[in-house]
């Protein structure tokens, strides 16, 4: 039955994004009438709703048949920016040429972005936020979960553009503007030329493959900057992590090499001069590392409070200054990772980029991500948690790094009505008012 | 791309609906309205709540219509008048008037979709951050105007012209710029006439297929007698089972003769398993002067009358008339026709019909007795004659006869309404008599039929209800499906007499089969009976002539609603400041701390936190009033009386503390942040 269901969803999106894409509004305000003149003019003893339906019906019908032949041939270059931000309008520029060897006017540009329809198990598995207050038809037929889920795929809404005048073999340059609806890589398939009829009721369309992709960074919130008061840290690494971080110019000794040394610490002149491999040593290990964590362990796909918390982190990674210090983003996807950004390591843009794709982690337990945390806890100052829940487990990390003393700040985001009764060290954010808890900070 | 209506288009709209309607007084004023929001300056500041109350007036308003129109037009004599519901859709564009005025003369411009579907109106409730949008009604409403015009059926060539400019005029923004007009104009011009001979074909197609197909499928549905043919189940295997559904109601002032038949009508022509009415073409029957009484025949004395209703199926049927009926009172129908064999139609009624028969103890409907009546089909003739020589009625009169037959059945047979098994060889009918002596009221009927014309007496099969049941629920008889009977008719001293040779365990038989759920079953009939008989009344003091008084407290409410609204000058709209919204905490003393800062050269910058203001200019000693003006400011759940009470001494101390300019500071007073 949910198969059923959701081939018949399948099905009708698709219809409806022919619909679209071949009909003006004109069109489909067209399209209406003639299904409620056939209800109106059914008995045509009773009504003449009739006659209103056969002849807006002889609109639509002469214009699809205009619509048959469009003996345009265009090709299209798409310039987009590097990147984007979810919820921030961006523009980008699409060139169109013209290959037919006369004038087109009178044209509209249709972006076409990929396929938006989930996957049999995302539409089985997901949950719709406050899905279980909706009734039960609801719940057991799918559609609003369905609607939803294409909503959160789509990734943006690019309103049809029209064109202007195309000299024969010209090219012109348009602007489009789209606002991302969510992060992640939103991807372009091609773009559409569409040509209305004489009527302006359907398009003729001609489509150009144009697959490209723009990366849309997370959300994210003005906040202050999060103060730890961390000390710094021996890193192992030293200058070989971090060459200007930290004490890294001051120059102690030189000394003889021991297993182990790197090579790029040896004096050649001195090992010339004694004969001996000869390394220098430097003031160097000691700096502040900061580690922002993420938690993704969620169970539902799309889940908007994993979604704000990716948010959080990137406002957060945002608002700490890296040209002092190092910081560690750490989470859990498919492993354990830690990416570290600071002054000549990697910028924070890299992180926003890697939060851009971070996807929730549903196979792990929470356990994995504390062990992560706790391996690389020496070399840390501070740590900013950003937390989906205020659970056995996610307690334990923090008074496991408070135990060992290592300043922590924690951020709880969660549905409105689930952060209220939280220790008075652990700042809750509710989903929908997340700018307002973090001005709060 | 266009997306408003052109100048004039929408009341040209509203002018032609008035136009088609009738409704031209009514439909000038309001084309007026609409035309005229595009000169005046002014316009109403509705928020979405109020455009949720108005979608909910003009839905109150439509279910009030509809009630209204319902219940009046229930009057309408013949079925060709207008239906409640084509005429509530003729009233629509007034009845949504105020939702199309509420967007032209809204500072908006748009109705927020909230205002249509519950669902959104509750997810905004519960996410105020997500707005799901708003509609332009402009070409909606103009779409209905020419729907609700086509519902008022005038088949007039100006109507179709109408509707080809009128669309032609929408349609004309809509044009792709791309093509010249002299493209546009033929494209039009060739619709029109498609659509046009469209049409025509349409509705001679529909003619067609009422013809063929529509009433043969209601007669199937509602199962009235055909005069002129019915098929027995003699033969059919299996048990026969019929409805519990009420199809008369039987009033009898002084109480019935139970079984009390009512017959619908009765065949001559026995061609197994069908009976047949031969030479039965109905002939009209003249109505007295008051339109409502049928008489068949010179009025008897003594007589009797019995009340029925019965439900009509658009307007026709047959009717269950008492043996002996002369008269028919009281019965609202255009039409009433009857033929030889005793069959009364009527044609062009209401939906209920509450008929009051005379009736006496001759037949005068039926005809008199012809060579058909006689007939026994060679195939039952052999053994119908052995039965009729066995029962030695050569040389009785009919009554001996008639009481010869009705004996032989009651001491030899039973009732039955299961047949296992198929004869061999015999005939259905022979099995029954030879046999298996067991069947329904067919076999009995027809049997008794064939038995007495073989013994010389003229017997026609009848077929219509037996009245058995009293109701306690309604206080009169009432006919279920399963009460359907058939009997003989027996020409016996000049005069046809009811012969029901069925053993009266029948009805016993069928009581028994009766559903489990038939008491609620007979209770939602008699509700839907009264509600019929109220609906169907042509009484004029229904309570449905005073429901038009319930629109005017409702349209006094929009216009009070309407009116009460603030009206802001569409200028001013334009470039109005931007409206002063009470925000919590507004009235809080910080700001007076952060005016006297800002006086003092230490103001805050745009996208500077409080917290980390205070801390570059070194005020510490603000922290505790800042959380407290924070919390108070933000905190939906605010401040206790004591936190309050704090925050306002502890900034009049620092206040005091920091005495510089105070009367500078303090007539600033408070602001937002």
């Amino acid at each position: 039955m949910k198969r059923l269901l959701y081939r018949w969803f399948s099905s009708f999106s698709a219809f409806q994004y022919r619909l679209d894409r071949r009909f003006t509004r004109a069109g489909s305000l067209a399209l209406g009438v003639v299904g409620a003149a056939i209800v109106i003019g059914l008995d045509t003893n009773r009504t003449v709703g009739y006659q209103v339906f056969t002849l807006v019906l002889a609109f639509v019908v002469l214009s699809a048949v205009c619509s048959v032949v469009f003996r345009g041939r265009f090709t299209a270059r798409r310039i987009l920016p590097r990147f984007a931000s979810a919820g921030v309008p961006v523009t980008y520029r699409l060139a169109i040429t013209n290959l037919s060897g006369w004038r087109q006017e009178g044209l509209v540009l249709l972006e076409e972005l990929t396929d938006p329809r989930p996957s049999f198990e995302e539409f089985v598995t997901a949950r719709e936020p406050g899905e279980e207050r909706r009734n039960w038809f609801d719940r057991q037929v799918g559609y609003p979960r369905w609607a939803w889920l294409v909503s959160q795929r789509r990734g943006a809404v690019i309103a049809p553009r029209p064109l202007p005048p195309l000299a024969a073999a010209g090219e012109t340059e348009v602007t489009l503007e789209i606002t991302p609806l969510r992060r992640g890589h939103l991807r372009f398939q091609g773009v559409t030329i569409a040509r209305p009829d004489p009527l302006g009721l359907v398009h003729a369309l001609k489509s150009i493959a144009l697959p490209q992709s723009l990366l849309v960074l997370p959300k994210r919130y003005p906040m202050a900057e999060i103060r730890l008061a961390g000390t710094r840290k021996y890193q192992p690494g030293g200058v070989a992590l971090a060459s200007t971080v930290g004490d890294s110019e001051e120059f102690v000794s030189l000394r003889d090499y021991r297993a182990g040394d790197p090579m790029r610490r040896i004096h050649w002149k001195s090992w010339a001069r004694v004969g001996r491999p000869v390394v220098k040593e430097y003031l160097d290990e000691f700096f502040v590392r900061h580690a922002l964590i993420l938690d993704t362990f969620t169970s539902h796909l799309g889940d908007p409070v994993f979604e704000e918390a990716v948010s959080v982190a990137a406002s957060v990674a945002v608002s700490m200054q890296t040209q002092e210090s190092l910081l560690d983003l750490m989470f859990v996807g498919p492993e354990a990772y830690c990416f570290t950004a600071g002054r000549g390591l990697a910028h924070t843009e890299q992180l926003l980029e890697i939060l851009a794709c971070v996807e929730p982690c549903r196979d792990k337990p929470f356990r994995s991500l504390q062990h992560a945390v706790i391996d690389r806890l020496d070399s840390l100052s501070g740590c900013v948690c950003v937390l989906l829940g205020w659970d056995d487990a996610r307690q334990e990390l923090v008074r496991q790094l408070e135990a060992l003393g290592t300043p922590t700040r924690v951020l709880v985001v969660g549905a409105r009505g689930t952060v209220d009764r939280l220790p008075a060290y652990v700042h809750g954010l509710e989903v929908g008012r997340i700018a307002e808890g973090l001005a709060c900070l | 791309m266009p997306v408003t209506v052109p100048p004039m288009l929408l009341g040209a709209a509203v002018v032609f609906w008035g136009w088609q309607t009738g409704f031209l007084l009514l439909a000038v004023p309001l084309a007026v309205l609409v035309e005229a929001a595009r000169a005046l300056t002014w316009r109403l500041e509705l928020s979405a709540t109020d455009f949720h109350r108005l979608t909910d007036l003009c839905t109150l308003l439509i279910v009030v219509s509809g009630i209204y129109l319902f219940s009046t037009t229930g009057t309408a004599r013949t079925v060709d008048g207008p239906r409640a519901m084509t005429l509530l859709f003729q009233w629509l564009p007034v009845l949504l008037f105020p939702l199309i005025a509420s967007q032209l003369y809204s500072t908006s411009g748009k109705v927020p979709l909230t205002a249509f579907f519950w669902a959104l109106r509750r997810q905004a409730a519960r996410a105020p951050e997500t707005r799901p949008g708003s509609v332009d009604l402009g070409y909606l409403y103009f779409a209905l105007c020419i729907l609700a015009s086509s519902a008022a059926n005038r088949r007039t060539l100006e109507f179709y012209a109408g509707l080809c400019v009128l669309a032609g005029w929408a349609l004309w923004p809509w044009r792709s710029r791309r093509f010249s007009p002299l493209w546009w104009i033929p494209m039009l011009g060739l619709a029109a006439l498609a659509g046009y001979a469209g049409h025509v074909a349409v509705h001679r197609a529909q003619q067609v297929v009422e013809q063929t197909v529509f009433d043969y499928i209601f007669s199937m549905v509602r199962g009235d007698a055909d005069p002129f043919r019915v098929t027995t189940a003699i033969g059919q295997l299996g048990r026969l089972k019929l409805s519990d559904r009420t199809v008369l109601r039987v009033d009898h002032s002084a109480g019935l003769r139970l079984p009390f038949l009512l017959r619908e009508a009765s065949y001559d022509v026995y061609n197994s398993p069908a009976w047949l009415a031969s030479g039965a073409l109905f002939s009209a029957v003249q109505p007295e002067a008051d339109g409502e009484t049928w008489k068949f025949a010179a009025a008897r004395n003594p007589a009797q009358h019995v009340t029925v209703s019965a439900y009509l199926n658009r307007g026709r049927g047959i009717l269950s008339l008492p043996g002996g009926a002369f008269q028919i009172d009281r019965l609202a129908v255009v039409g009433v026709q009857r033929n030889r064999l005793g069959a009364v139609r009527v044609e062009e009624g209401l939906g209920l019909v509450t008929y009051t028969t005379q009736f006496a103890s001759d037949n005068p409907l039926d005809g008199p007795p012809v060579d058909t009546d006689l007939h026994v089909p060679p195939r039952e003739a052999a053994v119908v004659d052995r039965i009729t020589a066995e029962l030695g009625l050569a040389g009785a009169s009919p009554t001996e006869k008639v009481e010869a037959v009705a004996a032989y059945f009651r001491r030899n047979f039973r009732y039955s309404t299961w047949r296992g098994e198929r004869p061999r060889r015999e005939s259905a009918l022979e099995e029954f008599l030879l046999n298996s002596r067991a069947g329904h009221c067919e076999y009995f009927a027809t049997a008794t039929t064939l038995l007495l014309r073989a013994a010389g007496v003229p017997a026609r099969y009848a077929v219509g209800y037996s009245v058995q049941e009293w109701s306690r629920l309604e206080q009169r008889y009432i006919v279920r499906a399963r009460h359907a009977h058939s009997w003989t008719l027996a020409y016996v001293d000049g005069a046809w007499r009811d012969v029901d040779t069925t053993p009266p365990v029948w009805a016993d038989s069928e009581q028994h089969d009766a559903s489990f759920f038939e008491p609620v079953r007979d209770l939602w009939s008699f509700v839907t009976f009264l509600f019929s008989r109220w609906r169907w009344s042509e009484d004029e003091t229904g309570i449905g002539r005073h429901v038009a008084w319930l629109l005017i407290p409702l349209v006094l409410l929009l216009v009070w609603r309407l009116y009460s609204r603030r009206r802001v000058g569409r200028d001013k709209a334009i470039s109005r400041v931007p409206v002063a919204i009470a925000r919590p905490g507004q009235d809080s003393e910080f700001y007076l701390i952060t005016e006297r800062l800002h006086a003092a050269g230490l103001a805050r910058r745009d996208d500077e936190p409080p917290s980390h203001w205070i801390e570059r200019i070194q005020a510490n000693d603000l922290a505790p009033i800042l959380s407290l003006h924070n919390r108070y400011r933000f905190d939906p759940a605010g401040l206790t009386q004591s936190e309050r009470a704090s925050l306002k001494s502890q900034s009049a101390a620092w206040l005091r503390d920091h005495e510089r300019d105070s009367t500078e500071a303090t007539a600033a007073g408070p602001r937002h942040d």
